[in-house]
């Protein structure tokens, strides 16, 4: 057997014929790893579905055109939705949906109805509740404002008409956005620019009554729609009546691009997106960002953060006293022990590794069993509190284990510290 | 003969406490030495010093002609691995390692572990079939032999051993003796602390200690107390001026008080 197979001889059986000591010292590690590793799991994991939480609630980016065409109503065409759609994606997850919105007619009182694809309408807002169906071919979603004002239920039948003369260059500003001014309304944005930009596709200043124009003109032909079903957001939506795009086409014999595009971005820096967007001029579009939920859902997350953080700093302070403590009373257990080997010739230097290598392989145990129980507690926690599960972050894991292994190794030092400085005649001193 | 041991009007003292007064003493290469004496007397602090495990307050301690003093903590470890080999009245095995990983500590702190020889070392004190025991599995006796074949088993000139029958009964006490015997046979020196008369009776040479002073010595073989003189050795002494202090070149005889406090006065 060589010294090194000694010395590990002699470190095992110091850690597993004294079980019971080292079992202290172990669940003094153990607690304080899986505490700290809980904690930081946490501390990644809640950010990321805060996030998507707030996301749920909507778009936290608008981008409309900056441009009328000849009619006043261009719109962002396919092709550049794909373009800005790459650019959000590039900075990180995104949900988006198009809007086209035009002026209708329904008993002769205007509307503005938005042409929508409803999957992705659908996935932005999970926050609507829809009484009944999403729109489809020939049936519309309308919104509770409308059905209320107009005695609507699901399966009713609703005639809708089209005028080009509402949807003119004069018309047109107060026509296609009210669901932008519902976004705008959230958005609460300092910046008088986007508003300016978001008035530009807001209803006038005319008065409504009910979610429609009060300024009804007594027209009733039109094409007949379905009532799919109703939604009620609370918010502007309300007022709104949903087609497929398909149908707004049909509806109004023109196909064009979209008035508003709705994202909701993961990118960390949403106001840099927002920026390289703006500067791009060249794409005609004007993007801004939905303030009120951004700065929220960052001040939220900024708080749990700060006090998980303060937390796990009290744990990892209360972890190095416990496992300081127990190494202590282990190594003064063992001052016979360590006299003995000073008389036998060992140095202070040796005997202060064997005690620190001793301390390292109970943190890197405790570690270890604090590490699978911290992700335990955390995928607890997760799925009673977020209801989803979390993946084990093996980065966090290792970095848990060695600074288990760390925290043992410095708690250990004062105490090792003194008992290498013991005088080996103490063993002797017997009379 | 060279001397192994030389001290040179040694003290510890402790405050007003002199704790070993001026003693003055040479060992020669081979001899059997007990230090007796009631407790209190200096005995273990006399050893400690000999063992390089405390340092004297004045005079000076000489180890193979090597002046203690003069070194520092490493080297003084060093010579403790190199020339010594320590027993305990308490044995002092470390609990959670066997009786062979026991001795195979000494060789890790000395040189190159070799359980081989460390079994060897346990099969000469009778303990070969016990070797992978704990030391709570091993009875007093067994415990000190253990002490005992860690002491040899790096072959050091000297085995120092303070009360290494105390915690025995007779069987275990003549068995270490035996031990002892042996070991002095192969030129060993051993210097005994003991209160046991029977164990300072093994001795070649004897010198009594009585708060700190020496007070007595007297040879157990005449043959080597002739060769001692032969080769230049002279009795122990003491500067202390102190009644009934050995401090002359003339040995002060004394009637072995240790055997009578142990005995009764019997014997």
């Amino acid at each position: 057997m060589t010294n090194t197979g000694m010395f590990f001889r002699m470190l095992f059986s110091a850690v597993f014929r004294r079980r019971s000591r080292a079992v202290m010292a172990v669940v003094a590690s153990l607690v304080g790893a899986a505490t700290l590793f809980c904690l930081a799991m946490i501390c990644i994991a809640v950010p990321q579905q805060m996030n998507e939480e707030m996301r749920a609630y909507g778009a936290n980016l608008i981008v409309t055109p900056t441009e009328a065409g000849a009619d006043g109503k261009a719109g962002i065409d396919k092709a550049m939705v794909e373009h800005t759609t790459e650019m959000v994606a590039a900075k990180g997850s995104e949900k988006h949906a198009a809007y086209r919105y035009e002026n209708v007619r329904v008993n002769a009182a205007p509307y503005v109805m938005a042409g929508i694809d409803v999957s992705e309408v659908r996935n932005l807002n999970h926050h609507w509740v829809v009484d009944g169906a999403w729109p489809s071919e020939g049936k519309v979603l309308i919104g509770r404002d409308v059905a209320d004002a107009m005695g609507l239920q699901v399966g009713s039948g609703i005639t809708i008409g089209y005028r080009a003369s509402d949807n003119t260059s004069s018309s047109t500003s107060g026509s296609s956005g009210t669901d932008a001014s519902g976004s705008a309304d959230s958005s609460n944005s300092s910046d008088s620019s986007s508003s300016d930009a978001t008035q530009s596709q807001t209803p006038s200043d005319q008065p409504t009554q009910d979610g429609r124009v009060s300024s009804d003109i007594m027209d009733t032909s039109g094409t007949e729609f379905r009532v799919a079903g109703i939604v009620d957001t609370g918010g502007s939506e309300d007022s709104i009546i949903y087609a497929t795009n398909a149908d707004v086409d049909k509806l109004t014999g023109t196909s064009r691009g979209v008035d508003v595009i709705e994202y909701s971005a993961g990118a960390e820096d949403l106001s840099a997106l927002v920026k390289s967007i703006n500067d791009m001029t060249s794409m005609h579009v004007k993007a801004q960002q939905v303030t009120k939920i951004t700065s929220s859902d960052t001040r939220i997350i900024t708080m749990l953060q700060t006090l998980f953080w303060i937390v796990s700093l009290v744990v990892l302070v209360l972890t190095l006293v416990g496992v300081g403590t127990t190494i202590s009373s282990i190594v003064s257990q063992r001052r016979n022990e360590i006299g003995l080997r000073k008389a036998l010739g060992a140095s202070s230097a040796a005997i202060g590794t064997e005690f620190y290598v001793e301390s390292a392989m109970y943190g890197l145990i405790g570690g270890l069993l604090g590490t699978a129980i911290g992700y335990g507690l955390a995928q607890w926690l997760c799925v009673a509190v977020f209801e989803r599960s979390i993946g084990f972050n093996w980065w966090l894991g290792a970095a848990s284990v060695v600074l288990a292994a760390l925290v043992a190794v410095i708690a250990s030092i004062p105490p090792v510290h003194r008992a290498t400085r013991i005088d080996p005649a103490v063993v002797l001193r017997e009379e | 003969m060279d001397m192994l041991l030389e001290l040179d009007h040694i003290s510890k003292i402790y405050g007003d406490l002199h704790a070993v007064d001026d003693l003055s003493l040479t060992v020669p290469q081979g001899e059997w030495l007990a230090i007796v004496g009631s407790s209190g007397s200096g005995k273990t602090t006399l050893m400690n010093m000999i063992g390089c495990m405390d340092t004297p307050s004045k005079g000076s301690v000489k180890l193979e002609g090597r002046k203690l003093e003069d070194l520092n903590a490493g080297q003084l470890a060093d010579v403790r691995k190199n020339l010594i080999g320590l027993v305990f009245q308490k044995f002092y095995l470390v609990p959670h390692l066997t009786a062979v990983e026991n001795v195979m500590v000494a060789q890790y702190y000395h040189s190159v572990v070799d359980e081989k020889q460390a079994l060897e070392a346990l099969e000469k004190v009778g303990l070969k079939d016990r070797a992978h025991h704990l030391p709570g599995q091993l009875s007093g006796g067994e415990q000190q032999r253990v002490c005992v074949a860690r002491a040899l088993i790096n072959e050091p000139k000297l085995i120092l051993a303070d009360e290494p029958t105390g915690n025995l009964d007779e069987k275990n006490e003549k068995i270490v003796l035996d031990l002892f015997r042996q070991l002095h046979e192969q030129g060993t020196t051993i210097i005994v602390v003991t209160h046991d008369a029977l164990v300072a009776s093994c001795a070649e040479r004897e010198i009594m200690l009585n708060h700190g002073v020496l007070v007595g010595e007297k040879w157990n073989d005449e043959k080597a107390r002739e060769a001692y003189e032969a080769a230049g050795g002279k009795p122990a002494s003491t500067g202390a001026q102190v009644e009934g202090a050995q401090t002359g070149e003339t040995a002060i005889g004394f009637a072995d008080p240790t055997k009578a406090a142990k005995t009764g006065g019997e014997e």
